[in-house]
């Protein structure tokens, strides 16, 4: 009784803290009976995750891991926490990724937030289930549980008598799930390791999946193979709303393969089901389908509406971050506007799901960062009960932010209920670059200046860009109205300045594009970084002060962890030593999410015979507080500074009018073997401070030091992303 | 016919236009030779024609015929690593791991041309196997590792 009123209890002040999600919420409500909105938003409660570890017979353990592995390597971190609470080796840890119907619903994984929100509830779990089995011990061994002290895998009394897992869980007999006995937090590992006693929790545990990744035998979203299997594909409709007018599928049906040719006026769909991919291919090519749609959505630049309240002289941006201090009304010596492209995700994976619709039950595989959404989303376009539906996620080829809905499990869902075969739908690349939705373009103004001291007094910072968290063309029309008056938290991510300022005013716009805008690596973090760290470099250049002395003398009060990464970064790079011709060294730094402090510093040569800006070196300073597994945060951070230099460089979607003109990997330049400098790092870890994320905030400063160390190569100021080499080289 | 990770296989008429990785994965089940793009950019379809590396987007069933071909599956056998996975595995190089298997083909062929390789010949070779987690760094050193013969 009393745990139920603490867990309620919990429930509500959680949705007292994030505003955001608490209208998320609201607007499900409000629009019952259409899609789900936005996925499972609740964080674990501290004590929810017993039902996660349990004990076998023979003394394995199993842990259903409730986060989605896409490379992050977070499994891995929380296997260790396992293992650290149940003295066992990690490899005696059978890590499952749970099935819908095996757990209850827990968090998309998103955010960089997994090893923040979830260290304590796994460490709790695996906690519980050994005080539990001290109490086993204690009866088996005729002692009081608190004379009996843990060894690697059991229990030993005071005299010398020792009893195993194994033995306390003999084989043949139940598995130990735990539904209740929680200990207290002073009671885990952790809990000490994060108070800076010694611990093995800090240690480079490898990836379980790492025999089975290097042999080609681990099991993707794209290479799921179910029995009696066939091939399905759907034509993508020419908006989001389009109806189907018509279909003509009777060449397609006469073709050979072809199982069946679906069409679905209501539902705005024509898809096509044949033995392979091949066929599909062949078969929907064949296929007339007349779409009913608003003209009037068609052929602008997706971005054209965004540009155009941009330039506009009336424009007024509708949210305000911060409004601080007095308003001297005088014009700031600097103004200065940057600018960043769309952007695509371009996991290597493209992605697939797979579905088997039967009249008891509903099965999904498929690649998703949010399970439980997906299995909403696939009731609700079946009309059947949730209760129906089973996800199986398996992992992903890469997610980035990229995986929330599984359009192609969508479509397999639809084909295997219209035809009944368990249905597999695979993407093209180019559908994965056409039809998922992308890192939105930002334009920023920034007015600011510093006085005769190196202080900056001013910091007028506008930016305009589209919704991020709300930016899905999955949510339907009906919600815009709510969802469009709501400030998109996700694009405004990274927009505060760690620096002070006497008068600082942040206002920003998230005006809806015709395509879908979403999650991409560190939402907003990487646009809003890189206009911060621009100006203030620009600000440290007017003052004539090092760039790396104008950031500490204006780091805001507080933020003592951020100096510490910034005085690292410089360190290792050995900042300020005299360069060679052509070479520049640039700093960055940022704080993600109020948590995770990050700064880095680029080496840049430019060659001006060849026209070429090579990256030399990167080095990033990180503080992410008690650091569970070091080789994987440092992984996180390497992909990070690729991912930054990869967008300084050269990455941009092009869009010619409506139609995307970078639809494969010979036009979307991401970061490749031959331009990937040596990254270092070092990562601080102060005592007492929790673990938080380090999947994203390493991507916002890598792109600023980069242009940061042009500026001091050359003198050349770039402000827009990606670099035009042109303008670096051009005499002007 | 072809020889496929070492046993003779007949190719099946009619699909002699299909892209090979299709017919390895979709026909044959082998799901370690991943898809990408479909146009031989990225690499992660990478396989051993002759011991040559090869983008199997870009090769038919009937370019293949007669051919010695060689898959993730069969770069090992009887259950041992290849030096370059077991070099793969000490450097811990798999972030998300979808490349990873075109990424080893392509340094193993690499390697038995070029036993000693240097860090830009290592650059120029892996250049076309793109990797989105950013695991460069640690595939170059692999690379060296299994050149140096030092898995361990």
């Amino acid at each position: 009784m009393s745990r139920q009123s603490t867990f309620s209890q919990s429930r509500r002040a959680f949705l007292k803290r994030t505003g955001w999600s608490a209208a998320g919420l609201t607007v499900l409500t409000s629009c019952s009976g259409v899609l789900p909105v936005l996925p499972h938003q609740k964080p674990p409660e501290e004590e929810g995750g017993l039902s996660w570890v349990q004990m076998l017979p023979g003394g394995r353990v199993r842990f259903y891991c409730p986060r989605m592995e896409m490379g992050q390597g977070i499994s891995t971190g929380l296997i260790q926490l396992v293992a650290e609470e149940l003295n066992i080796a990690p490899d005696a840890i059978d890590c499952v990724t749970p099935s819908t119907g095996q757990v209850p619903p827990f968090k998309l994984t998103a955010g960089s937030e997994s090893m923040e929100l979830f260290y304590r509830p796994v460490s709790m779990a695996a906690a519980s289930l050994r005080e539990h089995l001290r109490g086993q011990a204690a009866i088996q061994l005729n002692a009081d549980p608190s004379e009996i002290k843990e060894i690697p895998g059991g229990f030993q009394t005071k005299g010398g008598k020792s009893v195993s897992y194994a033995d306390l869980v003999p084989t043949g007999s139940q598995i130990i799930s735990l539904n209740d006995n929680t200990v207290t937090p002073e009671q885990l590992k952790v809990y000490e390791a994060q108070n800076g006693a010694l611990s093995s929790i800090e240690q480079p545990a490898a990836d379980p999946a790492l025999l089975a990744l290097v042999t080609g035998r681990e099991v993707f979203s794209r290479d799921v193979s179910l029995p009696g299997m066939v091939h399905g594909g759907a034509l993508f409709p020419p908006a989001p709303d389009a109806t189907v007018l018509e279909v003509d599928g009777s060449k397609a049906r006469a073709m050979p393969g072809v199982l069946a040719v679906v069409e679905d006026k209501s539902r705005g769909f024509a898809g096509v089901v044949a033995d392979k991919p091949d066929q599909v291919r062949q078969a929907l090519a064949a296929i007339t389908v007349t779409w009913g749609h608003d003209p009037g959505d068609g052929g602008e630049h997706p971005a054209a509406r965004l540009k155009q309240f941009w330039q506009s002289a009336e424009r007024e941006f509708e949210h305000e971050l911060l409004s601080n201090g007095q308003d001297t009304g005088q014009a700031a010596p600097l103004k200065a506007r940057y600018q960043t492209p769309f952007q695509a995700h371009a996991a290597i994976e493209p992605r697939s799901g797979s579905a088997w619709v039967q009249k008891d039950k509903v099965e999904v595989w498929c690649g998703t960062q949010a399970p439980f959404f997906v299995q909403g989303r696939i009731a609700q376009l079946l009309g059947r009960s949730q209760d129906d539906v089973t996800v199986y996620p398996k992992r992903m080829g890469g997610a980035f932010g990229g995986r929330v809905p599984c359009q192609p499990a969508e479509t397999a869902a639809l084909l295997s209920e219209a035809s009944g075969y368990p249905v597999k739908v695979q993407w093209s690349r180019e559908d994965e670059f056409r039809h998922n939705y992308y890192q939105p373009p930002f334009f920023h103004e920034i007015e600011a200046s510093a006085d005769e001291t190196g202080t900056i007094d001013q910091w007028h910072h506008d930016f305009a860009s589209a919704p991020i968290l709300f930016g899905l063309k999955e949510i339907p029309k009906i919600a815009h109205v709510v969802l469009d008056r709501l400030a998109d938290k996700g694009t405004a991510r990274g927009g505060l300045p760690p620096y002070g300022a006497k008068n600082q005013r942040i206002r920003y716009s998230d005006i809806r594009l015709p395509i879908s805008t979403g999650a991409w690596r560190g939402l907003g973090t990487l646009p809003n970084n890189f206009a911060i760290e621009s100006m203030v470099d620009e600000l440290a250049d007017k003052a004539q002060m090092d760039p790396l002395e104008f950031r500490l003398k204006n780091l805001a009060p507080d933020h003592g962890r951020l100096e510490s990464v910034l005085k690292k970064a410089a360190e290792m790079a050995r900042w300020g030593r005299r360069m060679p011709t052509s070479h520049g060294l640039g700093i960055a730094g940022g704080i993600y999410r109020g948590k995770t402090h990050v700064a880095a510093v680029a080496e840049v040569r430019l060659d001006a015979d060849e026209r070429h800006i090579a990256i030399e070196k990167v080095w990033v300073a990180q503080d992410c507080g008690l650091v569970i597994n070091p080789d994987q945060v440092k992984q996180q951070i390497t992909g990070n500074a690729i991912w930054g230099v990869g967008a300084a460089l050269s990455e941009e979607m092009i869009f010619d009018e409506d139609r995307l003109e970078t639809d494969n990997f010979d036009s979307y330049a991401i970061l490749r073997q031959s331009e990937a400098p040596e990254v270092e790092i070092a990562l601080i870890n102060p005592q007492n401070e929790n673990p938080t994320g380090s999947g994203e905030p390493a991507i916002g400063p890598i792109a600023p030091a980069i242009t940061n160390a042009i500026f001091a190569a050359s003198g050349k100021r770039l402000r827009k992303l990606p670099i035009d080499t042109d303008a670096v080289f051009d005499q002007t | 016919m072809m020889i496929l990770n070492g046993e003779l296989i007949e190719i099946p008429a009619g699909l002699g236009s299909i892209p090979l990785v299709e017919y390895l994965r979709d026909h044959l089940g082998l799901y370690g030779t991943k898809f990408g793009c479909g146009i031989g950019q990225c690499g992660a379809c990478t396989i051993h024609v002759n011991d040559k590396a090869e983008r199997s987007c870009q090769l038919t069933l009937e370019d293949v015929a007669g051919q010695r071909v060689t898959t993730i599956e069969g770069l090992s056998s009887d259950g041992a690593l290849h030096p370059v996975q077991e070099a793969w595995i000490a450097e811990r190089v798999p972030q998300c791991g979808y490349c990873q298997p075109g990424q080893i083909m392509t340094a193993a062929a690499f390697l038995s041309e070029n036993a000693n390789p240097d860090d830009s010949e290592i650059r120029d070779a892996m250049d076309g196997n793109l990797c989105r987690c950013g695991t460069y760094g640690r595939i170059r050193k692999a690379v060296k590792r299994a050149a140096a013969g030092d898995a361990q």
